[in-house]
């Protein structure tokens, strides 16, 4: 699907990931793991920006309007379906159609709040799944997600990563949940001090291989108990 | 040990410190060359008349009360709309060097002025008081907008799906970020607005300034005061009446009720812009005649003599008379502003200080500057103070919202050295940004009072139009327009 072979990423002079190779398949699901600020965003809007035909990106809750209701904010995704005189008459007299299938989307999500409240108004939780509804109602095969489920509890977490899942072909995800990922995903990727540190399937590994390359935030943990 | 302390105490002057030093310099020095000698004139009678005029305002003394209060909105309500019709598309292609240049341009040059030069194509026609209104509008609203737009975050733009289609993601994932700031400031500026088509009455308009200026002269101070108190009321009450829901109904009505306009004559225009305008020597001269020897040098001396004696001396006029105001804005925001905050002060005396700050921010600073000449004589001090009043009532009224919304320990007392470590490091960046931008203003408002005398820049644009002098007053106003364009630019160099 994709291939990274001695690439550069970063913003203009300051280089995080140099000569960075990688290759990813269709159909795959992709666990991007790592500590923080080492550059996992940085490549995810990279392989993002290659492939942003196919693709729909979920930042946590970063891409929400907060002026906008749920249903407008899950709308977003579709803007490239409609023409833009659907898309400014549906800003000022939401259509049928589209209300009802994301109402569908956002039930699944169980997300209950009224479609036409303003996502200003709603917790964390509730946020990231408006975004996840939004990556949703984009219908694209590929997901790619910058922590997508990291403000739910573990187990709405894991049921809308099935979700996303089944609607989806390929799966890359930026995560720090390392359970999560061993458990639910096929491939791991470690990027640690610059580099892709570790690159395996995940079930030839377990928690002691990653805690080898980064402080997990459960050994952390158990290192403080 | 000594010498290493001062070296110690000389390190925490930071950024911030170091302009505020800078600007104090400034004033210090500025104020040294200013004229402000006080002349006791005997204004006690005339004042304790005027005191009396506030007491027993009489309102119906004016003939076309009705007629002047809704003009005075409708040229505000027309104003703002061509504005925001012109303002928008150039806020959205405001990135373009030549179009913001533009924009600073037309900003720079103050709304009297531009009435001036509508007037002699208009005449005293609707058109020319909102157009007046409307251009200078639109040009700030052109940065205004762009600036806020600019603030999206950039992420929603960042993730919409490929192909969505321009105008979708700029409504979508631009707009709808920033919408309620635009709104606010479109509020804001419709108060602005109400203020300039009451001071256009200054100039022949038929709006509030028009019978306050001839009351005020006429020393009829109890229609004066009515028209004071109306004129503050309408401001102060802006919220009760212009709710967005009403503009549809005030709109139409604005436009059907405009005074009948009369019929734009293509020849005067014409005269004006090839005839009147140019230098004396040029007038009715061939084109290819311009660039003779003799001709040429004549023009050369024309503006020489126009740059010497008026441009230079007018210019460092305005700018010592702005420096002036600028520091006296400067103090007096720092003082009154504690008393406007609930973080200092109990509600009472906060409702009593609204109160004054809506009278500083709605009197209009030539009736201000007006009467303060008949209490300290002619010089530049009744300018000063009068700019510095207005211009810190409305800094106060800003400020105290960005105050009332810092956030501060639980423990936090409503002391002078606990608001003065916990709320006004916190206001102090925001704070002079407002007044580098206030200076600006200042600058621009410089002008209408150069028309009661005091010999700033707008003094001889004044002067120039009054003796039909165009040619002279458009050289003036290029000058005018290119000090803010300068000063704005400046003030931005060193905020940023």
């Amino acid at each position: 699907m994709l291939s990274l072979v001695d690439i550069d990423l970063g913003y203009k002079q300051q280089i995080v990931l140099p000569k960075i190779n990688l290759s990813f398949n269709e159909n795959e699901h992709v666990a991007i793991l790592g500590p923080s600020g080492v550059g996992k965003t940085t490549l995810l809007h990279h392989l993002y920006q290659q492939l942003s035909e196919q693709t729909c990106l979920c930042s946590q809750a970063k891409g929400l309007v907060d002026n906008l209701s749920i249903y407008h904010n899950v709308f977003i995704g579709g803007l490239a379906r409609y023409s833009r005189c659907y898309n400014m008459a549906n800003l000022l007299w939401p259509f049928n159609k589209p209300q009802q299938h994301i109402s569908a989307i956002c039930q699944e999500l169980e997300l209950t709040a009224p479609l036409h409240q303003k996502v200003s108004e709603l917790s964390g939780g509730q946020r990231q799944r408006v975004a996840l509804a939004r990556a949703l109602f984009q219908q694209q095969p590929v997901f790619m997600g910058d922590e997508p489920f990291s403000a739910l509890d573990p187990l709405m977490g894991l049921r809308l990563l099935n979700l996303v899942k089944q609607a989806h072909q390929s799966v890359i995800c930026v995560l720090h949940d390392a359970e999560l990922a061993l458990a639910h995903f096929e491939r791991i990727i470690v990027i640690s001090d610059g580099k892709v540190v570790l690159d395996d399937k995940a079930n030839r590994l377990t928690l002691a291989h990653l805690s080898q390359h980064y402080a997990l935030a459960d050994t952390v943990k158990n290192a403080v108990a | 040990m000594p010498r290493t302390m001062t070296f110690a105490g000389f390190s925490f002057v930071g950024h911030w410190q170091k302009i505020t030093l800078l600007l104090l310099l400034m004033v210090s020095v500025c104020w040294f060359f200013a004229d402000t000698e006080v002349i006791a004139l005997e204004p006690w009678i005339e004042l304790g008349r005027m005191g009396q005029g506030f007491i027993h305002p009489n309102f119906f003394a004016t003939e076309y009360l009705f007629e002047a209060l809704w003009q005075t909105i409708s040229f505000a309500l027309l104003g703002i709309t061509l504005g925001l019709l012109l303002g928008f598309p150039l806020a959205l292609c405001y990135q373009h060097p030549l179009i913001a240049a533009i924009c600073a341009f037309i900003r720079a040059i103050h709304e009297i002025f531009w009435a001036l030069i509508f007037l002699q194509i208009f005449g005293l026609s609707a058109i020319t008081g909102i157009l007046a209104i409307a251009l200078p509008y639109a040009a700030t609203f052109a940065r205004i907008f762009s600036d806020i737009l600019q603030q999206a975050p950039r992420h929603t733009l960042f993730s919409l799906p490929k192909g969505t289609d321009k105008l979708s993601a700029f409504i979508y994932g631009r707009w709808m970020h920033m919408y309620p700031q635009i709104v606010d400031y479109i509020r804001y500026r419709f108060e602005c607005a109400l203020r300039s088509s009451a001071v256009l009455g200054f100039i022949g308009m038929p709006t509030l300034g028009f019978y306050l200026e001839s009351a005020f002269r006429q020393g009829h101070y109890e229609q004066g005061g009515a028209l004071l108190i109306l004129f503050v009321l309408l401001i102060g009450s802006i919220r009760f009446w212009a709710k967005p829901i009403f503009l549809w109904l005030y709109l139409p009505l604005a436009i059907y009720f405009l005074p009948p306009i009369p019929a734009i004559d293509g020849q005067i225009i014409w005269r004006f812009l090839s005839v009147d305008i140019l230098p004396p020597m040029l007038q009715g001269q061939p084109f290819l005649s311009w660039f003779d020897i003799d001709i040429l040098s004549k023009v050369f001396d024309w503006a020489y003599k126009l740059i010497t004696q008026q441009v230079f001396p007018g210019m460092i006029a305005t700018l010592v008379l702005a420096f002036c105001a600028l520091g006296l804005t400067y103090l007096l925001t720092l003082i009154l502003l504690p008393f406007n905050t609930r973080l200092m002060m109990p509600k009472v005396i906060i409702l009593i200080m609204r109160a004054v700050n809506l009278i500083l921010r709605s009197l209009p600073e030539y009736l201000l500057a007006f009467v303060l000449m008949m209490l300290l004589g002619p010089s530049m001090l009744p300018a000063i103070i009068a700019l510095a009043l207005h211009n810190s009532g409305l800094m106060v009224f800003l400020m105290a919202r960005q105050a009332d919304s810092v956030t501060v320990p639980l423990t936090y007392q409503p002391r002078i050295d606990q608001y003065s470590y916990l709320v006004i490091p916190n206001l102090y960046p925001h704070f002079m940004g407002l007044l580098f931008y206030r200076f600006e203003v200042i600058i621009r408002e410089t002008a209408i009072l150069g028309m009661i005398g005091v010999m700033t820049l707008g003094f001889y644009v004044d002067s120039n139009f009054s003796e039909i002098r165009f040619s002279g007053a458009l050289l003036l106003l290029v000058f005018t327009a290119g000090l803010n364009v300068i000063v704005d630019y400046l003030a931005r160099r060193l905020l940023h």
